[in-house]
């Protein structure tokens, strides 16, 4: 005998259902469908925390040169039909170069997209329904400014307008009115568990930029290792990341904030003379912090920076430049 | 019946250069490690001494059992650890060590040591080989966590540690006279606080955590050991490389290049299908690359001394990988489907070995898979390995060693189990029971052939015996020493969601 699913379930079971013909009856162009409903998070939470250590089912490439980034990045596919992955899907006109590792609601993205119009933007998330969130709310954004630039804009953002303060649920976020610079073609979402596979998605020095916004702290010292910086993975960091390219971390832990300090930066010159992964690394200035408006998005437009604000919480930022690699010492 | 004899679960084969010249061969057999001159098979020496040499117990019997440790070493891992060398042995009479085998065993390039890891204690024991084969102990080292593979650099100085929480150190192979850090003893001070965490649950446990850490220092303190203090090291060791899954295998390779004198290069190997390439220390912390292909787990990796420029792959998923690992390129993929007759192979080993022969020196890789008396062998001729004669043992191969001036492999194998099966005992092994084979080497157009033959190496070592399992053993003690000797089958993975 089979337990009927817990209500609870079912209901975001047949809300996702729903989202997804949405989404499905858009893809008609002669489709008269006026409003895009944003996807509401309260059907997509999950436990804040996933083990990073156990076997998760998984999908990955077998190496970079295999990754499908076709579905993911539509816009961008490049029309020449004879150029294909090794695993045989369509390539994209250019390379993912931004990754935020543990990209949560996905709100980072979404503030960095019109930032960075023409950067393939790539979040990455274990969380299987947090994940599933980020892909609907792209899929939303990306319709909607489809409606915009079709002409339907006017009425549909006059519509909006009008009932914008009645009927806008606190939890659907985001929605967009306004024609953006690169339409959210550039962003998407992605299951993974970058600890363990990060170099199967990215090649060496493929990336310009890898953010980590408030990750989890793993409190307790046993769960040290699980933690999203250390030197092991700095240096697998290094190695997707090109010399000159950027490492944003921001946490309101301030314990976990010098925790990132110490795995980026020599703390005396007697660690410094033994040399290391953090040779690789140096500090971003303060001024250029100030000028840099990806600082910016992921201080203040991160759904976890938000909350953070509202619980009158510190935000430690650190962002780390990726120095070239030394000459050998054979 | 004579009881069965502990098979040899890692042999070596060792020529110490110049002056002495002699021949060894070093094996580890149960919690034993021997010495055998290599020439007659005449026992020199075993480790350690003390022990009744003739009866081993069953594992469960005296040998703690295999720690099932949690992932990480908190503060649970450390009273566990002090439990462990506290609590009596529970057979207090006998004085038994601490392990029940000896799974990893190398030598230093110039045969004057012997490197060796005790399973239970995880301990690396260095030993001097003198020139009448005596073994002396030198050094024990307790590592962190279980080694899965023990290597040597190209210098021969230093010993890098693959372990199986995913981490590489690297350990001087004579240690020297390690001072130990001071550390300043640091109240506890939560790292959470009101601002970070944010459920009612979460804040209340944090109050109660800020309640008992008063109530401490009041006390006089009762020293909370920091994280760091737990999993320190009292030798000279360093961190080098680290994978967030098993490591399974890990090889150094000194690659000439055509204006410097060489590179050296660590190449790592982990349960994720990773092969990661980093620099030789002191820059491995510097990825060099990665060489992505498996589809399963990776059990092995071998570069031959001979042609360091390929690297040979294997592990759970039914082929063999030959690699151009200096640019990340397969060069051939051969499928084990049809060589072998075992189902879901898993690659036990890979050995590269030059064999002297009169003609000329044969150079060969060879491959066994867990459970299995066949041993496939290949030679690399342009960018591919070229399938030769299948060597067919006596039982299943344990392990192998090139006996390189004699143009001859010895090849240690299980005869307890049914030639095939890692779990099927035989009800007896036959009188004196075959620990170790010995197979010759020959060209015969433009092909390898491997002939066995009645070496008194073989017959010697065999006709003596190592140490007797006891003779009446139940279902779970035998799977205790299956489980010793075949420990590959649990890397795969069963995936849920």
């Amino acid at each position: 005998m089979t337990t009927p699913p817990p209500p609870k379930r079912a209901k975001r079971e047949e809300y996702r259902r729903n989202l997804q013909n949405q989404f499905e009856a858009h893809q008609n162009p002669d489709a008269e469908i006026a409003d895009v409903k944003m996807p509401q998070k309260k059907f997509f939470r999950q436990r804040a925390h996933a083990n990073p250590f156990s076997d998760h089912k998984l999908d990955y490439p077998l190496s970079p040169a295999h990754m499908d980034w076709s579905s993911h990045f539509p816009a961008f596919i490049d029309p020449d039909t004879s150029k294909t992955t090794l695993g045989g899907a369509r390539k994209l006109l250019k390379d993912v170069e931004v990754v935020d590792i543990g990209c949560g609601f996905g709100g980072l993205l979404v503030g960095l997209a019109p930032l960075l119009p023409d950067t393939l933007m790539i979040g990455m998330e274990i969380r299987i329904s947090v994940l599933d969130y980020v892909r609907s709310r792209v899929h939303a954004l990306r319709i909607q400014q489809q409606k915009l630039k079709n002409g339907t804009a006017a009425q549909a953002s006059a519509e909006n307008s009008n009932n914008a303060e009645a009927s806008v649920d606190e939890d659907e976020v985001g929605s967009t009115t306004t024609i953006v610079p690169g339409n959210y073609e550039n962003i998407s979402g992605i299951r993974a568990n970058t600890m363990k596979f990060l170099p199967n998605f990215f090649a060496q020095h493929q990336l310009s930029k890898i953010f980590v916004c408030f990750p989890d702290p793993h409190f307790k010292a046993r769960k040290h290792k699980a933690r999203i910086v250390s030197e092991s993975l700095n240096a697998e960091y290094a190695y997707v990341l090109r010399p000159g390219g950027l490492m944003y971390t921001i946490t309101d832990v301030e314990e976990y904030h010098h925790w990132v300090l110490r795995h980026f930066e020599y703390q005396s010159e007697e660690e410094r003379a033994q040399g290391g992964i953090k040779d690789l690394w140096e500090r971003v200035s303060e001024e250029e912090l100030a000028a840099d408006p990806c600082v910016r998005v992921m201080s203040f437009e991160t759904e976890e920076s938000k909350k953070v604000s509202r619980n009158n919480g510190n935000k430690y930022v650190a962002v780390f430049r990726r120095k070239a690699d030394p000459e050998w010492i054979a | 019946m004579a009881s069965f004899q502990q098979p040899l679960q890692c042999v070596q084969y060792v020529k110490q250069q110049s002056p002495s010249s002699g021949e060894f061969l070093i094996a580890s057999a149960g919690r034993h490690l021997y010495s055998y001159a290599a020439t007659t098979g005449q026992f020199l020496d075993v480790w350690p001494k003390n022990v009744e040499s003739n009866t081993e117990s069953a594992p469960e019997d005296q040998a703690p059992p295999e720690k099932r440790r949690k992932l990480s070493s908190g503060a649970d891992g450390l009273e566990e650890n002090l439990k462990d060398t506290t609590a009596p042995k529970k057979s207090s009479g006998k004085q038994l060590p601490e392990w029940s085998n000896i799974p990893i065993l190398t030598t230093s390039f110039d045969g004057k040591y012997v490197i060796a890891l005790t399973a239970e204690d995880k301990c690396i024991r260095v030993f001097n080989l003198g020139e009448n084969g005596k073994l002396e102990e030198l050094s024990s080292r307790e590592m962190p966590k279980r080694p899965s593979a023990l290597v040597l650099t190209p210098d021969g100085q230093t010993i890098l540690c693959g372990d199986k929480f995913g981490d590489a150190y690297s350990l001087p192979l004579i240690p020297g006279e390690y001072l130990p850090r001071t550390e300043k003893e640091k109240a506890y001070k939560p790292a959470a606080t009101a601002l970070t965490v944010h459920s009612r649950r979460n804040l209340e446990s944090l109050e109660q955590q800020r309640i008992q850490a008063e109530k401490a220092a009041k006390n006089g303190g009762v020293k909370k050991p920091s994280s760091e203090e737990k999993t320190s090291l009292n030798f000279e060791h360093r961190l080098i490389i680290g994978h967030v899954s098993l490591l399974t295998d890990l090889i150094a390779v000194a690659l000439p290049t055509e204006a410097t004198p060489g590179r050296n290069y660590i190449l790592t190997a982990d349960r994720d299908e990773h092969i990661r390439v980093s620099r030789g220390i002191p820059q491995s912390h510097i990825i060099e690359r990665y060489c992505l292909g498996h589809t399963s787990f990776i059990t092995k990796l071998c570069s031959p001394s001979w042609a360091p420029e390929y690297l040979i792959s294997g592990g759970g998923d039914n082929y063999l990988l030959l690699w151009n690992w200096g640019e990340s390129q397969v060069l051939q993929k051969v499928s084990l489907e049809g060589l072998v007759q075992t189902p879901e192979p898993i690659v036990r080993g890979i050995w590269a070995v030059s064999l002297e022969q009169s003609a000329a020196t044969v150079k060969a890789i060879l491959v066994a898979l867990e459970g299995s008396p066949e041993l496939l062998s290949f030679t690399i001729e342009e960018d591919t390995l070229k399938l030769q004669d299948t060597i067919q043992c006596f039982g299943n191969v344990l392990d192998l060693t090139g006996i390189d001036s004699r143009g001859s492999i010895a090849v240690s194998v299980d005869t307890i189990r049914e030639p095939g099966s890692t779990e099927a005992w035989k009800s007896t092994s036959g009188t004196p029971q075959k620990l170790l084979e010995y197979f010759q080497v020959s060209v015969e157009v433009e092909s390898l052939k491997w002939k066995p033959v009645e070496d008194p190496l073989a017959t010697s070592i065999n006709s003596a015996g190592t140490s007797a399992l006891p003779a009446e053993l139940d279902d779970k003690q035998k799977k205790g020493f299956d489980d010793i000797l075949y420990t590959l089958g649990v890397l795969r993975k069963r995936a849920y969601d």
